[in-house]
């Protein structure tokens, strides 16, 4: 059994988590994560990747709305390299109610938040697909997000200020003493070994898990978990964020990133967090509502669908109605930090439900403040001051740039930051490593074989998470077979080939499936032709089998 | 001119009847808007196994017949005699990872037997080949030969210095490509006389390849005779040497017999008179041009040739907007096991001509459907490609 010992120990590795591992490593406070997958494999990779400007809130959740505004402000300042701040629209089409408009601008106002109208023959001519018989079009300060960039860069800056993490552990119970809780225990699901963790301090930041590990400290927590779907389009429609300008409905943000376009969202609860399979159904319907903003959606190619469960905090609902298609819309966005002391008497026991992926930090920094507040410690929170990551040297770009094609070199120094500089030294000793082993993604052969010695690689899909690999168009058809053989030679973690490159397709198959049309049909013939033909991989191979 | 019969989709199926039809004297003209998906595939003919799938009832083989595929068979042995095979005992290959799998019709030297016996397996691993990885298939091939030792033996090329120097890699079509000229072919020599100083023959040998095709180059082929010791081909990731070697081949084969083929256009209109199709039309450059024939093959390759397209509300034929068999269930939730999309296709009767899925009414009387067009079938599950393929391009050529 692994025993460690700290200050605080940290249950989920999404973006409040790893916000959370930031902010107190950053206050000096010693402090453990524990993640049962890898970081970002849950709702903080599944969204549509919208910095709000927090002008979706702006009627309706005014407090929302101005936390988003003044969030959006401190990331854009703290991680560029994971932001394109594109700035966003809202559009009004004929149909949609002149009353809500006003209201918008009004609500937009209160939270400060700058609008400026655009002038409708200029938005068509900025953005040619938009619909024709648009009335109105105002710009906000909407930007795309990279979560799992986000992601990735707390955690590297929170271990660079002592801050650890374990991933593929799962919590089995927060551990109490009396009232007193006094750490966690789980099982490490890679080796089956058991793992005990002792804390003064417990943060559950679990996300749509988070219900179940409060109950595990025997206290109540109302978790709704409220699916939403997206489409991942294979190119950039627009090229700034579309909002349709009403009240939140499913079907009505665009956000265009890097060379793809993802659109959603819908709204259903769910009853598991895991209940994140995207039907055929939501598609059609989410294509048929686009098609008000971006005439002729169907024609274009989804190359994936996807859907992540927003962890909506229960108690502030306002709902009456416990199900039914919209009601997570009704679900307060804002979130809600749970002392257990002040509810159920356990000490030393926070919960951390609702918010969004835009107020990660603002969530990190108030649930940082209530630990050091118990610990006693002073320090000040210093995450809206304090860049992710240090400014990537000039001297650094020119070096990538005469080694790697230019938009490749970009890209890497954009997911890597000043750790591209093993990289690089990989392309300039052997120029074979400087092969794009993903066309797609743009990613090297050398960046791959780097996040592959990363300890927490543990499957392909943690490689993708870091590199972008298998995530364009031919989604792994290539890239997976190009990037195993790399990780095989590095140690042995995926041998038998064949149970990993099964495993990597059909996490990809779910997120084709519902849109098994048009070209990615076509790709998913060729790359059945290729595992199923060529390398003769059976289903079967994918249990335990052969070498591949 | 009125042709004899007019063929879309220039893939395996399609050259098969064209080159079949024009044996019997006939006028073909090929039309073919792509170059096929030969060069994909890794040249080697799968053929599945008979009885399983004749006994499903709307399988190709169910109405082609055993007798009609077994003609089939021998049929592309005698047009390509670098294939071997005996019907009902297929052959072990390398896949590109170096694991064995089996394939019943196999370019010359793709046969993998003669690794059974080895004692020593010499390894060649041409530098910077692109999608080739020495170490995996060194490892593979050590695990499923646990009685030769692997020698892992690395190969540069002069003439690829530039690639290297850059860190380009070579696709293998690349090397292939080179070791068929006169300057590859004496390299090579060179290369099998050096290794063979290092190699003691009494370990019975065996050396394996990659990135070429000698089946398909006569100088090369020559050349690896006089190798003291037997070769055996790996099969390639796309594109491969042994695909594009079918490719070709089948292609002068149906121009030397006095075919005619128009490759990067595709049928844009078709005129039909009475349930039977008088004349295609062609747009190339703008230009519209009508080609008239007495009978039509319709052998445009499915989905991924392009001859089914499929949107989020219709799936289509898309020459002559025949209708489909579609499943009901379109995928299933393990991508390598049973994909009912797979099996959207044509239904024909046994002359092959198309029928309504559900009435089962003859459509269009002088329309042949052959190869990835048809219904009811998967060739990844049941390893029937090259089967389907051929035994429905021969009869398509016959009926023409």
């Amino acid at each position: 059994m692994s025993r460690y010992s700290v200050q605080v120990a940290i249950i989920g590795g999404g973006a409040t988590g790893v916000g959370i591992l930031r902010d107190l490593s950053l206050r000096g406070i010693s402090a453990l994560l524990i993640e049962q997958g890898d970081l970002a494999h849950g709702t903080s990779s599944r969204f549509h990747g919208l910095l709000h400007s927090g002008a979706r809130y702006a009627v309706k959740d005014p407090v929302s709305a101005l936390e988003c505004a003044q969030e959006n402000a401190i990331l854009k300042r703290i991680a560029p390299n994971c932001i394109v701040s594109s700035g966003g629209w809202f559009v009004q089409r004929p149909e949609d109610d002149p009353g809500y408009v006003e209201a918008w601008l009004q609500g937009c106002r209160a939270a400060h938040i700058p609008v400026l109208e655009v002038p409708v023959s200029q938005a068509r001519r900025q953005e040619p697909l938009l619909a024709k018989d648009i009335l109105r079009v105002f710009e906000v300060p909407d930007a795309a997000v990279d979560g799992f960039k986000l992601v990735w860069d707390n955690a590297r800056s929170a271990r660079c200020h002592g801050g650890r993490y374990l991933t593929y552990h799962r919590v089995d119970e927060v551990r109490r003493d009396g009232n007193q809780v006094v750490g966690v225990r789980g099982k490490n699901l890679l080796t089956g070994e058991d793992f005990a963790v002792e804390s003064s301090l417990v943060v559950n930041a679990a996300g749509a898990w988070a219900d179940r590990i409060a109950a595990s400290a025997g206290v109540s927590l109302e978790v709704v978990c409220d699916k939403g779907t997206l489409l991942a389009f294979n190119h950039r429609l627009f090229q700034r964020v579309i909002n349709r300008l009403r009240s939140s409905g499913d079907g009505d943000i665009f956000v265009p990133h890097e060379t793809i376009t993802i659109f959603g969202t819908t709204s259903q609860r769910v009853e598991d967090p895991l209940d994140n399979q995207p039907t055929e159904l939501e598609v059609k319907q989410l294509l048929s509502l686009g098609s008000a903003l971006l005439p002729g959606l169907t024609e274009q190619r989804v190359i994936r669908v996807f859907a992540g469960v927003r962890p909506l905090h229960g108690e502030d609902s306002e709902l009456n109605e416990p199900s039914g298609q919209a009601a997570g819309r009704e679900v307060s966005r804002t979130f809600a930090l749970i002392d257990h002391e002040a509810v159920e008497g356990i000490r030393g026991f926070l919960s951390v439900v609702g918010g969004k992926f835009t107020t990660y930090r603002l969530m990190a920094e108030k649930a940082s403040d209530w630990a050091a507040a118990k610990l006693g410690s002073t320090s000040p929170c210093r995450t809206a001051q304090e860049p992710l990551l240090p400014d990537v040297p000039e001297s650094l770009y020119r070096e990538a740039q005469a080694l790697l094609p230019c938009a490749a070199a970009e890209k890497m120094l954009e997911r890597l930051g000043e750790e591209a500089l093993p990289v690089l030294e990989a392309v300039r000793q052997d120029p074979g490593k400087g092969q794009l082993l993903c066309e797609c993604e743009m990613v090297t052969v050398a960046e791959v074989e780097k996040a592959v010695a990363d300890e927490d690689a543990h499957h392909l899909a943690d490689v993708r998470r870091k590199t972008r690999l298998g995530m364009g168009t031919c989604q792994g058809a290539f890239c997976a077979y190009r990037a195993l053989p790399l990780m095989w030679r590095e140690g042995n973690k995926y041998d038998p080939l064949g149970v990993e490159l099964i495993r990597f397709l059909n996490q990809r198959w779910k997120g084709i499936r519902p849109a098994l049309w048009g070209e990615q049909l076509r790709e998913t013939e060729f790359t059945r032709a290729i595992y199923a033909g060529l390398l003769a991989l059976k289903e079967s191979d994918g249990d335990s089998g052969g070498t591949a | 001119m009125m042709w004899d019969g007019i063929i879309i989709g220039g893939g395996l199926a399609g050259l098969v009847a064209g080159i079949r039809a024009q044996e019997r004297g006939k006028q073909v003209l090929l039309i073919s808007e792509g170059a096929g998906s030969l060069t994909f595939a890794a040249g080697v003919l799968d053929f599945g196994r008979m009885e399983e799938l004749q006994a499903q009832e709307n399988h190709p083989y169910a109405l082609l017949g055993e007798q009609a595929v077994r003609d089939a068979f021998r049929y592309l042995i005698g047009l390509c005699p670098v294939y071997h095979g005996e019907w009902g005992r297929p052959q072990a290959v390398l896949t590109p990872l170096g694991m064995l799998r089996q394939a019943d019709l196999v370019p010359f030297r793709l046969d993998a037997s003669p690794l059974a016996g080895a004692r020593e397996i010499i390894l060649m691993a041409p530098e910077g080949l692109k999608d080739f990885f020495p170490e995996v298939v060194k490892t593979n091939l050590q695990k499923q030969f646990p009685g030769a030792a692997v020698r892992l033996q690395r190969l540069r090329v002069e003439e690829f210095t530039n690639w290297h120097r850059v860190g380009k890699p070579v696709p293998a079509t690349v090397y292939a490509k080179f070791w068929c000229t006169r300057q590859g072919a004496l390299t090579l020599q060179n290369l099998l006389q050096e290794t063979a100083l290092e190699v003691r023959s009494g370990l019975n040998p065996v050396m394996v390849i990659p990135g070429l095709s000698s089946a398909f180059c006569p100088g090369l082929a020559q050349t690896l005779d006089k190798a003291p010791w037997p070769v055996v081909e790996v099969t390639s990731f796309p594109p491969s040497p042994a695909g594009q070697g079918l490719y070709e081949t089948l292609k002068e084969e149906f121009r030397a017999l006095g075919g005619e083929l128009l490759i990067g256009s595709g049928v844009g209109r078709v005129e039909i008179e009475s349930q039977a199709v008088r004349r295609v039309i062609v747009k190339s450059r703008g230009k519209e041009t009508a080609f008239a024939a007495r009978a039509f093959v319709l052998a445009t390759g499915g989905l991924f040739g392009r001859g089914i397209t499929v949107s989020p509300t219709e799936v289509r034929e898309a020459v002559f907007g025949l209708p489909l068999y579609v499943p009901a269930e379109w995928s299933g939730s393990a991508f390598l096991g049973e994909q009912p999309y797979a099996r959207t296709g044509i239904a024909v009767d046994d002359r092959l001509r198309p029928r309504h899925p559900i009435s089962r009414e003859l459509l269009l009387t002088n329309v042949h459907v052959a190869g990835r067009m048809l219904a009811h079938w998967d060739p990844w599950l049941e390893r029937c490609g090259g089967g389907v393929s051929l035994a429905s391009g021969f009869l398509a050529g016959e009926l023409l």
